[in-house]
């Protein structure tokens, strides 16, 4: 997930101002982008229900770097708001599949 | 490369901050995991020589289980045989009876041995628990809560860990390029903290996203599992599969422990079993997983792989965590733990691993420091040359934490070797927080520049601990001459304090006033700032030529140290004089381009 690039000249200049908005944000939806990811992976892995199997732990592990690197990148957003629509727009993205693909447990 | 400033600017900004929230937990994280680097050897090395007769040959096994088992039935449902005996390892065979009311893996382990006269002795006196105590610390870095608690907290160090990476790279990267090789020592010294911050955290750059990513899991697995159980099914959380080894038809006698060494390195030939953990599988019936090494392969544990072997045939029947026989995806996730653990390449790594764990707890150290220098500038921009209480506590901080965490943990390792057989992991514990607390109430109290002195001393005394306890307690602690290395470590690093003392102290006579690292008294207004700057200043001064003759009268023997020191020079910086005239700028501000 990039920040949108608009036309450098007339944006606003990026500030660490509203960053409570923005790691909220990554806080709570790079957490459940994550979890759609290893969701999609479950999938195309098919993990099935073997928890502990390494393919279900390599779906666990897979977690950490989407979820630091949301955490880490979400600065660049120009704003909370815009943070939280393009990380649910991100989640939309990948939990879409999961969905369509009957990846939900009971 | 070229960033837009203001991404640059917000991103420094997060970095401070991201940076002072996290740092002295990953100091201690980072100090006591590199001791975790050889966790076993400091275990040999604090416990005291076994009270047991020399372990029975592993052809006499079986006659030590069989008495074991006969003297002490609760023996049977899980025990264990070591192939290698050593301090850390003090019998042959050991059991632990699991304390009911005790959910954290608890309870008291027996130790096995043969007499010359065949009978049976069972002690209940382990080895030093000391190891275990620093493995502690570096996951919860003495944070006094329960394991559940204490975990998310450390998961959320990690993620801003991790954000104080990403944040610092890219603060970086626009000068990567002309900065990548200057160490400019002894020009601008606060440019020369900067230089060595960021050449420690760019190379060892992959070492730290390696360390942030797995620190993240380590601490959040638990919430990442049932997070996935809940949206994805998948039921209940079983045991591990290795664990559990599978076992069928009726329990004919099993092989001897014997038998299973050498069925074992037939069918993986490079493999060296360490331990033999025998339980009870599905049904109640024998299960048997064999740990070891494998010198070709990174291990699952921090210290072994394993193998869940037939009892019966002795024949490998899980290898998932077994080096060298995983399929893709176990060899993968194994490779995720070697990483943190480093231990994939012998001695060699694990050497490696603990100069990059000590330089990364610099690295958090340098941080800070620069943290406070930053401030303090900003505040004699705006006029104030007092510091704010904030400032203070944190420059005391910086001090305290790590220092206190330094002694208390060679103190209580000393402890291990002068208490001998009685010093319990409670007591460990309680020697370590002692030091710890005490370290940083004294640097609250003390302030930064004078405790800063004293605690280096302490970190220096409290390191001679180490071998003076060895000397204490004699040569026959020492099961290998190896281990004398601890103690030479040790006095390598009491050197270190001492110096890092002296640099302190003369900071604290001579670096500029308006320091939180200061302790000078003397009425600071008006008055010039002789010798504030060490060699720095006086030289800038010297070469804008312009400099009045009372700068250029700073006491020149302040210069050698200030290159030489590492917080003596680093603050002084900002010690262009207050008194230069007005009309050109601060001699520091020159040079800081």
């Amino acid at each position: 997930m990039k920040a949108p690039l608009a036309p450098r000249a007339r944006r606003r200049p990026l500030s660490s101002r509203d960053w409570f908005g923005k790691t909220a944000a990554a806080f709570i939806l790079g957490f459940t982008l994550a979890l759609g990811c290893a969701g999609l992976f479950r999938i195309a892995a098919g993990v099935g229900d073997a928890y502990f199997s390494t393919k279900g732990q390599f779906a666990m592990w897979l977690m950490a770097p989407v979820w630091a690197l949301t955490l880490s990148f979400c600065f660049l957003f120009r704003s909370s708001l815009r943070a939280w629509l393009w990380l649910a727009a991100a989640n939309l993205l990948v939990w879409a599949p999961v969905l369509l693909m009957g990846g939900l447990g009971s | 490369m070229k960033l837009p400033t203001d991404v640059v600017k917000m991103y420094k900004e997060v970095h401070g901050w991201v940076g002072i929230l996290s740092g002295l937990c990953l100091f201690i994280a980072f100090y006591a995991g590199a001791l975790t680097m050889f966790e076993l050897p400091l275990q040999r090395w604090a416990s005291p020589p076994p009270a047991l007769a020399p372990a029975p040959s592993l052809d006499r096994t079986p006659e030590l289980v069989a008495k074991a088992i006969a003297a002490h039935p609760e023996a049977a449902k899980g025990y264990e045989i070591h192939l290698r005996t050593d301090a850390a390892h003090p019998a042959r065979m050991s059991w632990t009876v699991r304390d009911p009311e005790d959910h954290h893996g608890g309870g008291t382990t027996h130790y096995a041995a043969l007499a010359p006269d065949g009978a049976l002795q069972v002690v209940t006196q382990g080895p030093s628990q000391v190891a275990q105590l620093i493995d502690v610390l570096h996951q919860q870095v003495g944070l006094p809560f329960d394991h559940e608690i204490s975990m998310p907290i450390m998961g959320g160090i990690a993620l801003l860990y991790m954000i104080a990476i990403v944040s610092g790279l890219v603060v970086l990267l626009p000068s990567l390029v002309s900065d990548l090789f200057a160490l400019r020592i002894g020009r601008n010294v606060k440019r020369m903290w900067l230089d060595l911050h960021n050449v420690l955290g760019l190379f060892s750059l992959p070492f730290h996203i390696i360390m942030a990513l797995t620190a993240v899991v380590f601490a959040f697995h638990d919430q990442f599992y049932d997070a996935q159980g809940m949206a994805f099914g998948g039921g209940e959380r079983g045991g591990r599969p290795a664990m559990a080894a599978p076992a069928e038809g009726p329990p004919p006698a099993t092989l001897t422990p014997a038998q299973i060494v050498a069925r074992v390195r037939e069918q993986a030939p490079g493999f060296t079993p360490q331990t033999l953990v025998y339980g009870r599988g599905g049904g109640g019936l024998p299960a048997l997983r064999v740990q070891g090494s494998d010198d070709r392969y990174g291990v699952r544990a921090p210290s072994y792989g394993m193998a869940g072997v037939d009892p019966q045939t002795g024949a490998i029947t899980a290898t998932d965590y077994m080096p060298g026989m995983q399929d893709g995806w176990s060899a993968t996730i194994t490779s995720f733990f070697a990483l943190h653990f480093g231990n994939f390449g012998g001695a060699t790594i694990r050497w490696a691993y603990f100069l990059l764990g000590l330089a990364g707890a610099f690295l958090f150290y340098t941080g800070n420091l620069l943290w406070v220098e930053s401030r303090r500038r900003k505040e004699r921009k705006d006029g104030a040359v007092d510091q704010t209480r904030a400032t203070r506590i944190l420059g005391a901080l910086t001090v305290g934490v790590p220092l206190g965490c330094v002694a208390g943990i060679s103190v209580t390792l000393a402890a291990a070797k002068l208490l001998g057989g009685h010093a319990s992991y409670g007591m460990h514990s309680a020697i370590y927080y002692a030091l710890f607390l005490l370290a940083t109430f004294w640097a609250l109290v003390r302030g930064a520049a004078r405790a800063g002195v004293e605690l280096s001393v302490l970190g220096a005394v409290a390191m001679l601990c180490v071998p003076l306890a060895s000397l204490i307690a004699g040569a026959d602690w020492y099961d290998a001459p190896a281990l004398m290395l601890v103690d030479g470590v040790a006095l390598l690093l009491a050197l270190a304090l001492l110096w890092s003392a002296r640099a302190a102290r003369h900071r604290a006579r001579t670096g500029p006033r308006d320091s939180v690292w200061s302790d000078r008294r003397e009425p600071s207004l008006g008055a010039p700032e002789r010798g504030a700057g060490g060699g720095r200043s006086l030289k800038t001064a010297q070469h804008r030529a312009a400099s009045p003759s009372r700068i250029v009268a700073s006491r020149p023997r302040a210069r050698s140290r200030a290159s030489s020191s590492l917080s003596a020079s680093f603050l002084s910086c900002a010690s262009a004089p207050r008194s230069i005239s007005t009309d050109r700028p601060p001699c520091c501000a020159s040079i800081r381009t």
